[in-house]
């Protein structure tokens, strides 16, 4: 049997999932045995195979179309979405800027932010993505598993990588789920 | 005896438990929220649904009672998915971001109850709409995004501590906790008792000084009393590091049940004194740090002549917030050793006539605990929402069950505004108003003393038959009376009259054993050589300034400076009450036990062990029982 495809990205987080998933130490290298790491923000492949892998991961939330598109593309060529870490779960640290209107946050960071002067100003180049409402990955696509955390422990990253790659829905419960 | 089958656990349960209390009694768990033992049952958050065999819907466990051969499920796929259902609603309402809040105490029963119920997210996503954030309040945050609208604390509010100032308003996804008609709860009708931070289960009602500053887990607790007044709660002390972190009632505490006052929770946490660290000695006009050694020294030179003198000795003074066994030694060194005729407490002669005359009350005497069953309570010299509040707290919630509470005063009573019956007498006329009550009940005549007391004829009429007509009526009364003695025999007259129990609701933590220590003159120093004060953390008043200041030796053992210390020839450092063990007695004559919750600074010590070095240092015989012995003779 071959090994499962595993493919990752990041969207509106910080990275610091993926961090975590480093901090997992060797480890990395009984997932590796196990799984074929495809692309991932730390691999150089950017783009999930097209002939679709069987595990998908996705860290941060969805805060603009381009987000957007990622995350429907991953969806698209992956068997098992993974939203991993609570931005992708519900959002996150990002989603703090719901509470306000796009406008007030664009405003804020390029116009009236203490660094900027006069000169500052909301890009509107239409190759740009637009911005939207943060969102969890599960309001744009259908989520398989969600393990919440900012960031997940390692321990419960590699849990989850363990499992699914010896072809087990991975159980998160107890101290897998607690918040630390 | 109701017999009731929960998760196939068969058990008797008296008739009127809840379902609830039947799974607990059967240690079967079921998850709640707007439930708390110390409230009565709500039926608002729906997490405790269970499946009733029989029964068309799923039922609340908490308000549903038991019934004959009921069968009862709690864990089955409709009962958890309910319960999934019932907290995605939940956290879908406002901000519940464990991520945002976390820090909060990790103590929330929101996420517990989500962690519980293994979920790792919820399937619906909030609406982002901010809730305003009323930080006006001196103690404590009301964070309506954190609220779930359990309600809890509006129950606690009104259920225990009757003053009925949390309540909602609008309905629906609008409503929201208020205080008062929608003030600012800073400046709202709140009597800072904190009832509602204590029962609150997630963080929207949060005290300033544990809220994200660590979690819970990390504390240590230790169950003591406060030491605030006479009434004598139970708390619980959570501490980290040595430092204070928050003051709890503790739920189990026969005294209080948990409820505590502002007094008990918050002024520990706005201790703003500066310590005394060392012990300090006069010397060329000025006080200076010096050894414990030199002092003592210091005080034994002076001292040792002074032994034997009753009139021109030592007057001795200590505080009566510390424990009996400080209190009981004080007495063996300067009364039983020095021979002083000096040596009384910080309450002085406050309380002495009215215990002199207590034995007068026999059977009338009432208890804290009369209060709860009265259905009639008239207070006379005291207000109860001012200090003793606790006591205050057991009046005001009986209200609303048809308890008439009668506040005598001449000046505005706090509780006035929850009864219908606040009666206003003239000044210092707490004597012909309770003579002219008695009057009337015997159908004297009374004019002359009806007229000191400044009543009008229907209002004395309306007392009277209030009295009259119950059946478990109860006085209070403090200590604010001209003249005592009258005063109280005139009380325990009426009580035999109107068939009522007489409750004195006065005096400091442990006045009752300074008293019966007869540690209870005025203090003069008439030509006494030198002013001992114990203070401990007691704050001296002007008066007691006044009368030691001339005092050719001042020795004062304080945990705090002061305008005393600073006139002090010797100032010893001395524990605070959270830093020291030992025993106190209340008002109802309970002896209860404190326990040392913080460690003290280092080069403190206890009111205890100054006092047994100071007695090592002059030689004196102290019982060496004398802690056994204190906690027999109170």
């Amino acid at each position: 049997m071959s090994k499962p495809k595993v493919a990752s990205d990041w969207l509106a987080g910080c990275a610091g999932c993926h961090m975590s998933l480093l901090d997992i130490d060797e480890r990395i290298l009984q997932v590796l045995e196990l799984a074929d790491l495809r692309a991932t923000p730390i691999t150089d492949l950017k783009h999930p195979d097209e002939d679709g892998v069987d595990v998908g991961i996705l860290e941060g939330g969805i805060n603009n179309t381009a987000n957007e598109a990622v995350a429907k593309q991953m969806r698209s060529r992956c068997k098992y979405l993974v939203a991993l870490g609570d931005c992708a779960v519900f959002g996150g640290v990002p989603a703090m800027r719901n509470f306000f209107t796009i406008e007030e946050t664009l405003r804020r960071a390029y116009v009236e932010t203490e660094s900027t002067d006069d000169s500052g100003k909301i890009p509107d180049d239409p190759e740009l993505c637009k911005p939207t409402n943060v969102r969890a990955v599960s309001e744009v696509v259908k989520v398989d598993l969600h393990v919440p955390g900012c960031p997940p422990d390692a321990d419960v990253i590699f849990h989850v990588l363990a499992e699914l790659a010896q072809g087990r829905i991975p159980e998160i419960k107890d101290e897998k789920l607690h918040w630390h | 005896m109701i017999h009731i089958k929960i998760d196939g656990k068969e058990l008797e349960v008296p008739e009127g438990t809840t379902v609830l209390n039947a799974a607990r009694q059967a240690g079967v768990d079921i998850p709640t929220l707007c439930d708390h033992p110390a409230l009565e049952p709500y039926g608002g958050c729906r997490l405790c649904l269970v499946e009733v065999e029989g029964a068309r819907t799923l039922q609340p466990a908490c308000t549903m009672p038991a019934g004959n051969n009921m069968v009862v499920h709690t864990a089955t796929e409709k009962v958890k998915s309910a319960r999934k259902f019932v907290l995605s609603m939940i956290f879908s309402e406002r901000n519940h971001f464990c991520m945002y809040c976390q820090v909060s105490g990790g103590d929330c029963e929101l996420q517990n109850a989500a962690y519980g119920e293994d979920m790792t997210h919820w399937p619906i996503q909030p609406n982002w709409q901010p809730y305003e954030v009323d930080a006006s309040h001196p103690y404590f945050v009301m964070d309506h995004n954190r609220c779930i609208l359990c309600r809890r604390c509006v129950r606690a509010c009104a259920e225990l501590s009757g003053n009925f100032t949390l309540g909602m308003e609008e309905r629906g996804a609008k409503t929201i906790l208020v205080a008062d008609l929608g003030i600012p709860l800073g400046d709202s009708s709140c009597i800072s008792c904190g009832s509602c931070i204590q029962v609150c289960p997630t963080g929207a009602l949060i005290d300033r000084w544990s809220a994200y500053l660590g979690k819970d887990k990390d504390t240590q607790s230790t169950q003591t009393v406060c030491i605030g007044c006479s009434v004598g709660c139970g708390i619980e002390v959570l501490s980290r590091n040595n430092n204070l972190v928050r003051v709890e009632g503790n739920w189990d505490a026969e005294v209080n049940g948990g409820v505590l006052c502002e007094v008990g929770r918050f002024l520990p946490m706005v201790e703003e004194r500066d310590r005394v660290v060392t012990p300090m000695v006069r010397k060329d006009g000025k006080l200076k740090a010096a050894t414990w050694e030199e002092a003592l020294n210091t005080i034994a030179e002076k001292y040792q002549p002074l032994i034997g003198h009753a009139n021109n000795g030592v007057a001795a003074m200590v505080s009566t917030r510390l424990p009996a066994e400080v209190l009981y030694t004080f007495k063996q060194v300067f009364a039983d050793n020095f021979g002083s005729n000096m040596v009384t407490s910080t309450d002085e002669e406050k309380f002495a006539t009215l215990n002199s005359v207590k034995s007068e009350v026999g059977v009338y005497e009432g208890k804290l605990t009369d209060l709860e069953e009265a259905d009639a309570v008239m207070t006379v010299g005291i207000d109860l929402t001012k200090d003793h509040q606790v006591a205050g707290f057991f009046i005001k919630r009986a209200i609303p069950n048809g308890t008439k509470v009668i506040p005598v005063n001449y000046e505005a009573n706090g509780m006035d505004a929850f009864t219908p019956y606040a009666t206003k007498i003239n000044k210092n006329a707490d004597l012909a108003f309770v003579k002219t009550l008695s009057a009337n009940l015997n159908n004297e005549e009374a004019a002359e003393l009806q007229n000191k007391a400044g009543l009008e004829t229907a209002e004395i009429d309306k007392i009277s038959s209030i009295l009259k007509s119950a059946e478990k009526s109860v006085l209070v009364y403090g200590a604010d009376f001209t003249q005592p003695e009258e005063t109280f025999r005139a009380l325990v007259k009426l009580a035999k009259e109107t068939n009522s129990k007489l409750v004195g609701i006065t005096g400091k933590a442990n006045s009752t054993a300074a008293a019966q220590y007869h540690l209870d003159k005025p203090f003069v120093m008439n030509g006494h050589q030198s002013a001992m004060i114990v203070l401990g953390d007691e704050e001296p008043t002007q008066t007691m300034i006044k009368k030691v200041e001339n005092s050719p030796f001042l020795v004062v053992l304080s945990s705090y400076h002061s305008a005393l210390t600073a006139k002090a020839d010797v100032v010893l450092p001395v524990t605070t009450w959270l830093e020291q063990d030992g025993h106190y007695v209340n008002l109802d004559g309970k002896i209860q036990e404190a326990h040392k919750s913080l460690q003290s600074p280092i080069d403190v010590k206890s009111n205890l062990d100054v006092l047994e070095l100071l007695a090592a240092k002059l030689n004196l015989e102290l019982s060496a029982e004398s802690l056994v012995a204190a906690e027999k003779a109170v």
